[in-house]
Order: structure tokens, then sequence, then C-alpha cells
């Protein structure tokens, strides 16, 4: 509510009356209202001036929304000093609860304005929210501390499995690195192997051969020891027939040596008489026995023939023998070889697979080196990781205690 | 002129040759037919090493002896100076009277031989003769 200022009690700046006299204009009244925009209420018109001017009454009403607007501004600024001790108060108050940390009162203030109300319940609103948070972060720094405690206890575990997976694979991959070597020297040995069964079937399957023709040998010599044998029984057929006719040649020798003796001597018997008788007796006896004689070397050569036959006879005997023992021998060595043919044919094709496995063996294991290569350095940098992360970890726990240290400073209850 | 000759049957008993007047032998024959009784084995002159050939000797009263010999060597005609007595103290050293003299062959002297006397001094066994 506006109350009427009274000019005169302002008692501007005046001047003289012959100043006012010689008529003031409006001029001042604007000079002092640009005054007035610009915040400068002090500025205040002479009346007198305006005496007897229709511009007296404006002047009055300029000075009068002065005084007006003056009194209601140290009212206001009254009102701001009243207002600011309170906030001043409130904030001090507010700030003295949170420094010692006391959030279980309630504010309360020695300066009662119905403007500080709202002010009073916002800070305690903003009290209320903060004991609220105080009291979740002081539950959620427990939480905190607990789980980072946990956090670090498996940050710890995972960098120790780290560092043992880590020294595991770098083991494995040494291992690995052994394990290609020696694939390496499995194949190479695996590809000799399978060239020296290679070798040994075509050696074995010469041999079959040979035991083959030694077989066919065996069997032509037996063939032939057979024939020989039968040559030979007639050889001795023959030979003894010849020694029958010889027995008879030889007998009738003997008969014709004994008759030209008795011949010759009945003719010596005889006299002169049986000279002539006695002389072809001679002769005849020495026929006999060139004839016996003969016989005596058919005999012989019988004989000889004979004991050759049976030589011969025991050798195609022995012939035979050693034939059919040849074969059996061979027949033996047949089935063996054929048994060998057999384990080196499954040798050989065994020393293939083999060989073919061990190249597929050599080129996964390269792979699985290169892929141990590459987990190392992944395991690596995980391991590196882990340190850091129990690092952290560790920090966050310091922090996580710290916060709680913090948080139970301030009480809500 | 004829000089006088005497006909010598030449035969052999082991290693030893012998000389007989070609009478004295009925034939010459062959052992294996001759039955065992009738044949003088061994004797004065020794033991034959074959026994293929015999000499058939009469032994008188129709009865024949054969001498085995290891061989008839033949009918040899000497001549009557080449046939000799056999020596009285030579007859007295010998046991048998079967050697009668010797004869002279190629030089070398041969027991001349009397193959009745022989085969007398060796009888032929009494039951062979009974049966």
């Amino acid at each position: 509510m506006r109350t009427p200022i009274d000019v005169d009690r302002k008692k501007p700046a005046r001047k003289s009356s012959a100043k006012a006299a010689r008529g003031a204009d409006a001029s001042h009244i604007v000079t002092v209202l640009r005054a007035f925009s610009v915040g400068q209420y002090g500025g205040r018109l002479d009346l007198s001036e305006f005496e007897g001017t229709p511009l007296l009454d404006i002047a009055r009403a300029v000075n009068a929304t002065a005084d007006h607007v003056e009194a209601e501004i140290r009212e206001a600024r009254q009102r701001i000093d009243t207002v600011s001790a309170g906030v001043d108060e409130a904030i001090e108050a507010m700030v003295r609860l949170v420094i010692q940390g006391d959030l279980s009162g309630t504010l309360r203030l020695g300066v009662s304005d119905a403007a500080l109300t709202p002010l009073i319940a916002g800070v305690g609103q903003v009290m209320e929210t903060l004991k609220k948070f105080v009291t979740e972060i002081r539950e959620a720094a427990l939480q905190l501390s607990s789980s980072s405690a946990e956090v670090l206890a498996a940050a710890t575990q995972n960098e120790s499995s780290t560092s043992a997976q880590a020294s595991s694979i770098h083991e494995t991959t040494a291992t690995m690195e052994e394990l290609k070597g020696a694939s390496h020297q499995i194949a190479e040995n695996a590809q000799m192997v399978a060239s020296i069964a290679e070798q040994t079937l075509s050696g074995a399957k010469q041999g079959e051969g040979a035991i083959k023709a030694f077989m066919s040998a065996m069997e032509k010599v037996r063939g032939n020891a057979v024939e020989v044998d039968d040559a030979i029984a007639k050889l001795s057929k023959r030979v003894e027939r010849i020694g029958t006719v010889v027995e008879v040649i030889d007998e009738i020798a003997d008969r014709s040596d004994l008759l030209a003796l008795n011949a010759a001597l009945e003719g010596a018997k005889a006299g002169e008489a049986g000279r002539g008788f006695s002389i072809v007796a001679a002769e005849m006896r020495r026929l006999a026995e060139n004839v016996m004689e003969s016989t005596k070397e058919i005999k012989n050569l019988i004989t000889e023939i004979r004991e050759a036959t049976h030589a011969a006879k025991e050798a195609s005997d022995g012939n035979k023998r050693m034939a059919g023992e040849g074969e059996k021998l061979g027949g033996n060595a047949m089935t063996s070889v054929s048994g060998i043919l057999s384990g080196i044919q499954e040798t050989s094709d065994a020393a293939r697979v083999i060989h073919l496995a061990t190249q597929q063996q050599r080129t996964a294991t390269e792979q699985v080196v290169q892929s141990m290569a590459e987990i190392e350095e992944v395991t690596r940098q995980a391991q590196s990781g882990s340190k850091q992360a129990t690092g952290a970890a560790a920090e966050l726990t310091k922090l996580a205690e710290r916060l709680a240290e913090l948080v139970k400073r301030f009480k809500v209850e | 002129m004829t000089a006088e000759t005497t006909e010598i049957l030449v035969f052999q008993v082991g290693a030893s040759a012998f000389a007989a007047v070609v009478h004295d032998a009925v034939r010459i024959g062959s052992v294996r037919d001759v039955p065992a009784e009738e044949l003088v084995v061994g004797s004065a002159l020794g033991m034959p090493f074959e026994r293929t050939r015999g000499i058939v000797v009469a032994a008188g009263e129709a009865q024949e002896r054969t001498l085995v010999v290891d061989q008839v060597l033949g009918v040899r005609s000497l001549p009557a100076e080449d046939v000799h007595p056999l020596p009285p103290l030579a007859a007295a050293c010998l046991s048998s009277g079967a050697v009668t003299g010797f004869v002279v062959m190629d030089g070398a002297p041969t027991l001349l031989i009397d193959l009745r006397a022989l085969v007398r001094e060796h009888p032929a066994a009494p039951h062979k003769r009974a049966a």
C-alpha cells in the first residue's frame, strides 16, 4: 500500500526564486526521470521552480513517486537483510551439521520469516534426502567393501590361476615344440620304414620267384632221377641178362676146354697117330681159354657195371630223396615266404598309413604349436590384465574401506 | 730119325705144378658131378685152392677116383732125356711113394706123379662106398 509522499519533506536542491521565476521547463523533469530509469532515485525536483506552471503537479508526482520508491527499496532491503540472515543461519547450520556429520537432528532457525519457510522446508528436505543418501551410501559402501574384498580375492585367485595357466601353457608350448620336432622325426622315420618295407617286399617277391624256380628245378631233378632210376633198372636187367649169357658162354667154354683137354689127352695116349688130333685139341683148348678169359673180363666188367649201377641207383635214390626234401623245404620256404610276404605287405600298408598319419600329425602339431603360441600371447596379456585387475581391486578395496570410513562419520539415527 | 718122346699131363695143385704120364689119367672131368667119396681132395701134393677140375684115375677093379686139382695146364710132349727117375736120397726123404721122378720143362724141374699110387694112398670112405 502506497502512502503519499510529502515532497516538501525531502527538501530537494532548491533553485533560487529568481531562477524559478525565470520559469522551470520540462527538461528538468526529463532529467530526473532519466535518472530514475537507471535506478537513481535520489534526485528531486524543486517545486518552487514550477510554481505557477502547469508542470507543478507533475513535478510533485515525480517527487512523490521517488519518495515512494525509495521507501519501498528501504523496506525491501530490510527484508533482504532479514532473509539473508536466515539463509546464512540455515546454511551455517546445515554446514555445521554436515561438518559434524550429524544428520539425525532437524534444522531450527532463530529467524522467523514467512519467506524463509520454503527455504527451511527445502533445507529439511535436502537434509532428509542427504540422510537417505548417506544411509544408502553407507550400505552401498559396506556392500562395496565386501564386494571389493571378494573381487580382490577373486582377482588374486585369478592372477594366481592365470600365472599357473601361463606357466602350464608355456610348458605345453615347449612340449608341443618338442612334439613338433618328434613328429617331424617320426614322419621321416615312417617314410624311411615305408621305403624299407617296399624294398623288403620287392626282395621277398624276388625270393618267392626264386623259390618257385628252385621248386620247379627240384621237380625236374626228381623227374630226371626217376628217369635215371628207370634207365638204371633197365640197365641192370640188361646187365643181368648179359651175365646170364656170359655164364652160359663160360660154361660152354669150360666144357669146350674140358673136351679139348680130354681130346689132347686121348691124342697123347694115341701116340704118333694122335699127334694131329692133339694139335687140334690144343688149338681148341686155346680158343676155349681165350673165351673163358674174355668171359672173365666180361664178368669183371659186369661186376664193375653192377657196382656202378648200384652206386648210380644209390645216387639216384639220393637225388630223389634230396629232391623230395628240397621240394619239401621249398614248400616250407614258400609257406614261410608267403607268410613273410603277407606280413611285409601289411607292414608296408601300415607304414604307408603311419607315414600319412604322421604327416597329418606333423601338420596338426604345427598348427597346435601356432595356436599355443597365440594362446600363450593371449594368456600373457590376460596375466598382465589380471595383475592390473588385482591392483585395481586392491585399490578399489582401499577406496571402499576409505568410503566406508568416511560414511561412518555421518550420523543418521 | 724120330726122337723118342714122353707124353706128360701137366696140372697144378695149390701153387705148384706137377706132371703125370698121360696113361695114368682116364679123362679130365668136372668135380661138380662126381660123388664126394670118389674125390681125392687133400693129398701129398697139397690142398687145391679151387675144386673145379678133377683128373679121373683108374683105381683097379673098374673103380675110378678123381683127384681134385686147381688147373689142368695141358699135355706136353717131352723128350725122353727130360724125364728122370727120382734119386734114391730124395725117394728116401719123401713120405709118399706117388712121386716117381721129375721132368724138366722149360729148364725147370717138375715132380712126376704116379696118379694111381697117389689115389691109392687115399682110400675112399667105407660108408660112402657102401652107399
